[in-house]
């Protein structure tokens, strides 16, 4: 699926080369369509890392001087500058990925607790400085886009729906007929992404219900009487509801594969390729092969009706291993199979953040408890979560948390050593600490934990999930200041 | 994670395995002791010791305080060599800024103090302000008072080599083991409870953190102070735009960027106090404003994280350090609003008086009797209210 003509075609850079997308997609959608497959790299060793659905780190780049910007969110447009970060001296020569030759061991622990740093005097002020360059992944955003408070809104409501997918519509609705005052946030530009590429009938949004699309509902406090979600457009304000009731419809999503590789461009969860291939018609790649927990018949189906070349189907529990050095180009199941994509559907799980920050508390550790009755779950969130299929023994180059780049063989060096308590792991290795705030790499984590000990996942308690999940700017926080009272 | 049956004797049992008692038991095994066993009823890293902004400087406006901080900062320097393991104290500065003329007279009051006591500090040029702090803005800054020798340690490199050489020096170190009481011999106190299990002890030390009073209650001692709650936040890593540790002291806000990018700090809201490990929003938003007023370039960084810790304040804000004037055999480290920063000198401080009866002169006026002989240390350069 090349380029549709019937859409206007826009010319943006990439690392100063012009790339031409078409109106309507995002920028990581035009950039694969481009042939562009890695668009960052993960912070100890520089591993190419991409558009996946699953880890926002590989679609953060700088877009026009500004850091950390989300590709995956965010529309193309003519004359847009975007640059890959983590680079040095430039993305088109950078020298920093020679770093994917390092032994793993070196930076095990981060850069922070090598065991290769000097202890102290001027040896150690200079391997600090240097660490800090390293370490900073994205530069700061240029003087020149020195941005003003982004004044935020204050909305009391019946009824706050998050999640804009069947489930989070039909509820809007049902809450609409009933009288009550709804608003819905979703973080798609439009509603039920998903379920539309799957070729599901959508009931109308009543147009009684304010919608917040493009934003992230990132926090909730004070036991849900407060949740607030910022945009993924930086010139948009957060938004502080006040609701009454909430209904949480954040849906599941498939969780990587606990294999080697799983970080490799061209691995989509099943929600981004069919995105990919429904909306922005392109093809997550020319021999693709879909794994799943039982959707991935469904899902393979979807992609060959819609011209995908699906060369392999098969439960995700076979799979061994997925090749490739820049980008996937194979998977290992039973046999050896020659691909460009890897498509996961399954293990669902749902993202467990939001009711963990509303129904969390303790003095030593902050641990989930029931939901407060104002707040409910809807839709394929209520659920439950599939079983992680772990092996005891993951490859140790198979990459947990991609935004800090901590591996398999990292947690075992801890877990091997005794230590099984998840917050103490994740304040060891950082697993878990970056942008994605510990899902999906928290549920692979614990995971692999269990099954390296032999024990049930469900032993071990989660780490804290704390706000901000995702994406709210200094300049949009600071334009919440006046509007919600501290609590006296 | 040690999995063996807890002693039924120690001759030092520290409740706490923060910072400041993981601090009194590696200089207790330097004084020579031995059988020392540190309880927690959390897990490693778990309360304010991983929670903090791990900010350091030995400079403050009263001469009690400013002779602790100096000797801390000392400590510091040599932890990294005592201990065999990078604790990652870096000196780059402390910078202490006033956005308002009262603060700023105060600032330069305080630096009569310091100077006195032979801390290198000076109130910044505004030449020296462009070079030391090039992204501040300018415009909201009064004065600056620069304490060269101050600087940062983070918390995970100084808890790991804390842990590990206790751990190499056979201290026992028990997380998640929580006590349920302590034991009363007249007029000391003999033992601690571990459920149905009783250890006995020559000498307990009290470094609980916000759970210090529980420690004196369960003790059935009297003890100043009351527990805190604060809040801070990191931003996404970024390359370095910052290079000093920086409190604005009309602003209450205090911050550094890591040597792993990320720009870690806090602030205070007033607020209904209470004890959780919860956030509310108040503080990230006034945070952000602050940030955004002061470092411009900031405003399109993200926020990353957002976490609350607790301590225990006594009323003056100052560390309450030393034997229980009620009760022989139990010491305290508490009170500490800078307990981070402070834990080498009250780890060194508490361990010599232990060890060798020997009552440091800087040690005496934090003494837990203070507010009934000596009075309140009346402190003005402490950021918080």
């Amino acid at each position: 699926m090349d380029r549709d003509s019937r859409h206007p075609a826009v010319t943006f850079f990439w690392n100063g080369a012009s790339v031409i997308g078409q109106r309507g997609d995002t920028v990581a959608a035009a950039l694969w369509r481009a042939g562009i497959t890695t668009l960052a790299r993960s912070r100890k060793v520089h591993r190419p890392l991409g558009f996946s659905g699953s880890y926002p780190t590989g679609v953060l780049a700088r877009v026009n001087g500004r850091p950390n910007v989300r590709l995956d969110q965010l529309s193309v447009e003519t004359g847009l500058v975007v640059e890959m970060q983590n680079t040095w001296p430039s993305p088109r020569f950078d020298v920093l990925r020679l770093a994917q030759a390092l032994p793993a061991k070196l930076v095990y622990g981060g850069f922070e607790h090598g065991a290769w740093m000097p202890k102290s005097g001027l040896a150690y002020r200079l391997a600090e400085r240097a660490m800090a360059n390293l370490a900073g992944v994205a530069r700061p955003a240029d003087v020149a886009t020195v941005p003003a408070v982004v004044p935020g809104e204050r909305l009391e409501v019946d009824c706050l729906v998050v999640g804009g997918g069947p489930a989070g519509i039909a509820e809007a609705n049902r809450r609409v007929a009933l009288g009550q005052t709804v608003a819905l946030v979703t973080r798609g530009e439009s509603l039920a992404r998903f379920a539309t590429s799957m070729g599901a009938a959508i009931e109308e949004l009543n147009s009684d219900v304010r919608l917040f699309s493009g934003m992230e509902l990132f926090g909730a406090y004070r036991d849900g009487a407060l949740m607030v979600a910022a945009s993924h457009d930086h010139r948009r304000g957060a938004v502080a509801f006040l609701p009454k009731e909430t209904v949480l419809a954040t849906g599941r999503r498939s969780i990587p594969p606990l294999v080697r590789g799983s970080q490799l461009p061209g691995v989509f969860d099943a929600h981004s390729a069919l995105q990919l291939a429904a909306v922005h018609r392109v093809k997550p790649g020319k021999r693709v092969a879909v794994v799943g927990t039982g959707a991935e018949i469904d899902v393979a189906e979807k992609l060959i009706a819609l011209g995908v070349d699906v060369v392999h189907r098969g439960p995700v529990s076979d799979l061994i291993e997925i090749s490739g050095r820049r980008r996937v180009t194979g998977v290992r199941a039973d046999a050896h199979i020659r691909c460009d994509a890897v498509v996961h559907a399954g293990p669902w799980r749902a993202d467990p953040s939001l009711g963990f920050q509303t129904a969390g508390e303790g003095l030593f550790q902050v641990q989930v408890r029931p939901l407060p009755h104002s707040v409910s779950i809807a839709g394929a969130a209520a659920r439950g979560d599939e079983r992680i299929h772990a092996s005891r023994h993951v490859h140790p180059d198979t990459l947990i948390c991609p935004c800090m780049d901590v591996t398999a063989g990292e947690l075992y060096s801890h877990i091997d050593a005794g230590e099984t308590d998840p917050e103490v792991l994740k304040r060891l290795t950082s697993c878990g600490m970056g942008t994605c705030q510990g899902f999906p790499c928290w549920d692979n984590m614990l995971a692999l934990l269990a099954a390296r000990v032999g024990a049930e996942p469900e032993v071990f308690a989660r780490p804290t999930h704390r706000p901000p999940r995702r994406s709210i700017t200094v300049a949009q926080a600071a334009g919440l200041a006046s509007l919600v009272e501290p609590d006296r | 994670m040690n999995t063996l049956p807890l002693p039924k004797r120690a001759s030092v049992v520290i409740i706490g395995g923060g910072v400041q008692g993981l601090s009194v038991a590696f200089n207790l095994v330097e004084q020579g002791q031995k059988d020392i066993l540190v309880l927690d009823a959390g897990y490693w890293q778990g309360g304010a010791s991983g929670r903090n902004g791990t900010l350091i400087r030995p400079g403050f406006a009263s001469v009690a305080w400013t002779e602790l901080f100096v000797l801390t900062v000392n400590e510091w320097r040599s932890w990294s060599r005592r201990l065999g393991e990078n604790v990652m104290f870096t000196q780059r500065g402390y910078s202490v800024v006033s956005e308002m003329e009262k603060s700023e007279a105060m600032l330069r009051e305080g630096l009569k103090v310091q100077q006195s006591l032979g801390v290198n500090s000076w109130m910044l040029s505004r030449r020296e302000i462009d070079d030391l702090l090039p992204a501040i803005n300018k415009s909201r800054v009064q004065a600056v008072q620069h304490q060269p020798d101050g600087g940062v340690a983070p918390h995970h490199a100084v808890m790991k080599g804390l842990l590990a050489f206790c751990q190499r020096n056979g201290v026992d170190v028990r997380y998640r083991t929580a006590i349920s009481g302590l034991e009363r011999t007249g007029s000391r106190v003999s033992a601690v409870l571990v459920g149905d299990h009783r250890i006995e002890a020559d000498c307990v030390v009290s470094c609980a953190g916000p759970n210090n009073p529980d420690i004196a209650a369960m003790a059935e001692v009297p003890l100043n102070g009351f527990g805190m709650r604060i809040e801070a936040m990191a931003l996404e890593p970024t390359r370095p735009l910052i290079k000093p540790a920086i409190a604005l002291i009309d602003s209450l806000a205090y911050f550094h960027q890591t040597s792993r990018g990320e720009v870690v700090g806090g602030t205070e809201v007033p607020e209904r106090p209470r004890m959780s490990l919860k956030v509310d929003l108040p503080v990230m938003a006034n945070m952000a404003k602050v940030y955004l007023e002061m470092f411009p370039q900031l405003g399109e960084v993200r926020i990353l994280r957002h976490w609350a810790g607790q301590f225990h304040a006594s009323t003056d804000y100052a560390p309450l350090m030393g034997e229980h004037p009620d009760l022989k055999d139990l010491w305290f480290s508490a009170g500490w609003s800078y307990g981070f920063a402070g834990a080498p000198a009250a780890g060194r401080l508490l361990a010599e008086a232990i060890a060798k009866g020997r009552i440091d002169h800087r040690m005496k006026p934090f003494a837990l009797d203070r507010f009934e002989t000596t009075g309140p240390i009346i402190e003005g350069g402490i950021v918080l209210a």
